[in-house]
């Protein structure tokens, strides 16, 4: 083809190529604020030439597709950041409710085990006063009662997080099943249209928001993407998802299968999943642990201070009733009680003739203040080591996350300014476009007028 | 190039942050503690506990001396009643001694010392806030009762024992001065005495019993006023012990407020930045408003 219409045809093209150009600017600019999308250009390459006799002339523009502006090694690191991001974010909402149950001051069980004692120094002062005696019983019940509570509220925050583990991997599986079905559509569509960058754009902000959830790797691009957690465990496969399920195990908690039913709950170590099953299966079980090791070696030697004196009946040796219920191990410090309710039942004397005047046997008690009940710690002692780690965990996680959303914001940033829009950019990009498309249909005007001319070369004669 | 988006989230974080520590700063300013949650600083708080223990325990300490320095006073006031009584009894029983006076007025002077001896007896089953006092640590029941069936007329049911209180970590006193020591020890009986020298004063004796009698009077004296030197200087003792737990209340105070307390100066400058970064950084968020080319392609066409 040649000649005027040629020329035509090549002017058509063109401006069809500035409206292309027009149109995805008019896009970037109403998904300014669309999370997630990526800055669409369109590719403007030359039209293949032809040939006029000896000539080769130009054959203009079009447009060979159009490209979403996108860095996919910032996704990947967006994503991992993500990661450890999401789980150092549930861990730390977890452990805030742990840190209100074990304070440092005036409430707590550290609080009461103090007053314990004290009231046992109150009690030396007159050791056959009722008042002092029942002082002692209260602040004995206070005691047990702070340790219920707080073994009880740390078994209902793991509760909490048992029913959030379900929760999330629900999430997980309605985001691998969304993801599966946009691979799918990739594979339909093709990779230089509008609608390839659009499902990209949406794929990129489910993995961001799967990589909250949970860890992932990712494996290939495009239809054919393979999600998998850290460990490999299948996620997404090309078109297809792969749902993850969760079941009571002997344990009490829910565990975590995969799709080929084995258990991964050991296994997810990111996303918030991940800093969710942190707190519910290796911290807050540890603290569990101490608790009632601090509790269970407590009310052991305070059972066996109790068992060396005579209480004010003249009570001594194997007639004494235990001051605490026996209990040790698993559990010690929910079912921590009193088991006498009478003060005069506080072995307080030493004095084997039933004297009641003495006060002997107290310094058995308070000896326990100062003695090693649990891992070699005293009662104080070991709260402190409590009230450290549990801080501990929730700072060290804390910083891990401050580091995180520092380096997110610094990603995002990054990633902002490769595929964010910029509405200076789209400003002058329509100027351009504005212009080409003007200067395209002059030359359309101007060739028609030479083909009127052309034309009324004949009808003049 | 920098994208719109890019620059609404840089003033949004700016502001996040400025928040955030305004935040800390204000909740540090409103509780007066730096630690608020044991993550703000683990060791600190840790230590904390600790030092609040330690607290409470001076308190305690602190409000057992006080029931314990009144008490023993109480004691102590009563005995020294006891040893005016009887230095008044030794000085009868000298004057009987002297064998100048007539039998009227032995007799009478017989009578005072039946009354010293009741003083004594009553002083010795001094109860206090509900407790005997002078029974060792049998202290539910009088420890002396009338008994004519031994010498001096009067038994002791009390026993031997002492209780002892911790009144400082690692630091106990001992509390009471069983009655076999200060009335009845078996060598020098207060009661005995007593009425050996009635006896004697009342048998019209001869002079020489008189004064073996007050010469008894007078050892049973000595030891009361030796065993009794205990409740002074247990008082004394735990009233040093109370100045020093009231300067260790102090010294726990400041170290607890060097652990966990505000440090003011960095609070209120902290306090001061943040406001100032917000401040700072919505001056420069509104001076991005309407600068894109948009604007100026918008001005172009009108």
């Amino acid at each position: 083809m040649g000649g005027l219409t040629g020329s035509m045809w090549i002017a058509l093209n063109a401006l069809q190529a500035q409206q292309v150009g027009m149109e995805t600017s008019a896009n970037n600019v109403a998904n300014l604020n669309t999370p997630g999308y990526s800055r669409e250009v369109p590719v403007l390459q030359e039209a293949d030439p032809f040939v006029q006799g000896n000539l080769v002339v130009g054959g203009g523009v079009e447009v060979e597709g159009i490209q979403s502006l996108r860095d996919s090694l910032l996704d990947l690191q967006i994503s991992e950041e993500t990661q450890q991001q999401g789980n150092s974010q549930a861990f730390v909402n977890a452990m805030n409710q742990v840190q209100t149950l074990f304070p440092d001051d005036t409430t707590g069980i550290g609080q009461q085990i103090s007053a314990f004692f004290q009231s046992l120094n109150s009690l030396s002062t007159d050791p056959s006063d009722t008042t002092l005696r029942q002082g002692v019983l209260t602040a004995a019940q206070n005691m047990a009662t702070a340790f219920n509570d707080t073994a009880g509220q740390l078994t209902d925050i793991r509760q909490q997080l048992d029913s959030q583990v379900q929760q999330q991997v629900q999430q997980v599986n309605q985001i691998t099943q969304q993801i599966a079905g946009i691979n799918a559509q990739l594979t339909n569509v093709g990779s230089s249209t509008q609608e390839y960058g659009a499902f990209l754009d949406q794929r990129s902000a489910l993995i961001q928001q799967l990589s909250g959830l949970i860890d992932v790797s990712q494996l290939s691009d495009g239809p054919s993407l393979t999600l998998t957690t850290k460990q490999g465990t299948a996620l997404v496969v090309g078109g297809q998802s792969y749902a993850l399920s969760t079941a009571l195990g002997t344990d009490g908690v829910q565990h975590i299968y995969s799709s080929q039913d084995q258990d991964i709950t050991g296994e997810i170590s990111g996303g918030q999943l991940g800093g969710t099953l942190a707190a519910r299966d290796q911290t807050i079980p540890s603290l569990q642990t101490q608790l009632d090791s601090l509790a269970g070696g407590m009310v052991t030697a305070l059972n066996y201070a109790q068992s060396q004196g005579t209480d004010m009946y003249g009570n001594s040796g194997k007639d004494l009733s235990n001051l605490f219920e026996p209990i040790t191990g698993t559990g010690a410090a929910a079912d921590m009680a009193l088991a006498i309710s009478d003060p005069n039942l506080i072995a307080a004397s030493s004095d084997v003739d039933p004297s009641q005047g003495s006060n002997g046997n107290l310094a058995n008690f308070s000896a326990v203040a100062n003695a090693d009940v649990s891992n070699g710690m005293t009662p104080s002692g070991a709260y402190g080591n409590l009230v450290f780690q549990v801080g501990t965990a929730v700072s060290n996680q804390s910083s891990e996350l401050g580091a995180s959303n520092a380096m997110l914001t610094q990603l995002t940033q990054q990633q902002s300014s490769v595929s964010g829009v910029s509405l200076d950019q789209e400003a002058s990009s329509l100027l351009l476009y504005q212009q080409a498309y003007q200067a395209s249909a002059q030359v359309i005007t101007t060739i028609n007028q030479m083909l009127e001319t052309v034309l009324n070369m004949g009808a003049g004669s | 190039m920098i994208s719109t988006l890019q620059l609404s989230d840089l003033v949004l974080n700016a502001l996040e942050t400025s928040d955030t520590s305004e935040q800390n700063a204000l909740t540090q300013l409103t509780s007066g503690r730096r630690v608020n949650s044991d993550s703000d600083d683990p060791a600190a708080a840790a230590q904390e506990v600790n030092i609040s223990s330690q607290m409470n325990d001076c308190d305690q300490y602190l409000r057992s001396i006080t029931s314990l320095t009144s008490e023993l006073q109480t004691a102590d006031s009563s005995l020294n009643s006891v040893v005016t009584a009887l230095q008044q009894a030794i000085s009868l029983g000298t004057e009987g001694a002297n064998g100048t006076l007539s039998q009227q007025n032995c007799t009478t002077i017989a009578q005072q010392i039946k009354g010293i001896a009741q003083q004594v007896f009553s002083v010795a089953n001094l109860s206090y806030n509900g407790t005997y006092v002078f029974g060792g640590t049998e202290t539910t029941k009088p420890p002396y009762v009338l008994d004519n069936s031994v010498a001096g007329g009067v038994s002791y049911q009390g026993n031997d024992d002492v209780n002892s209180v911790e009144v400082a970590q690692g630091e106990s006193v001992a509390v009471n001065q069983p009655g076999s020591q200060l009335f009845s020890s078996p060598a020098a009986n207060v009661f005995v005495a007593l009425d050996n020298l009635t006896t004697a004063l009342e048998s019209n004796s001869s002079t020489d019993d008189i004064g073996d009698a007050v010469t008894q009077l007078r050892s049973a004296y000595d030891q009361l006023t030796s065993a009794r030197t205990f409740y002074g200087s247990t008082v004394d003792q735990i009233v040093g012990t109370q100045v020093f737990l009231d300067s260790e209340s102090l010294q726990l105070a400041s170290q607890q407020n060097s652990t966990v307390g505000i440090d003011m100066d960095v609070a209120v400058t902290d306090l001061t930045n943040a406001e100032e970064s917000r401040a700072a950084t919505v001056q420069a968020a509104s001076s991005l408003n309407g600068t894109s080319l948009m604007d100026y392609l918008a001005n172009m066409e009108r």
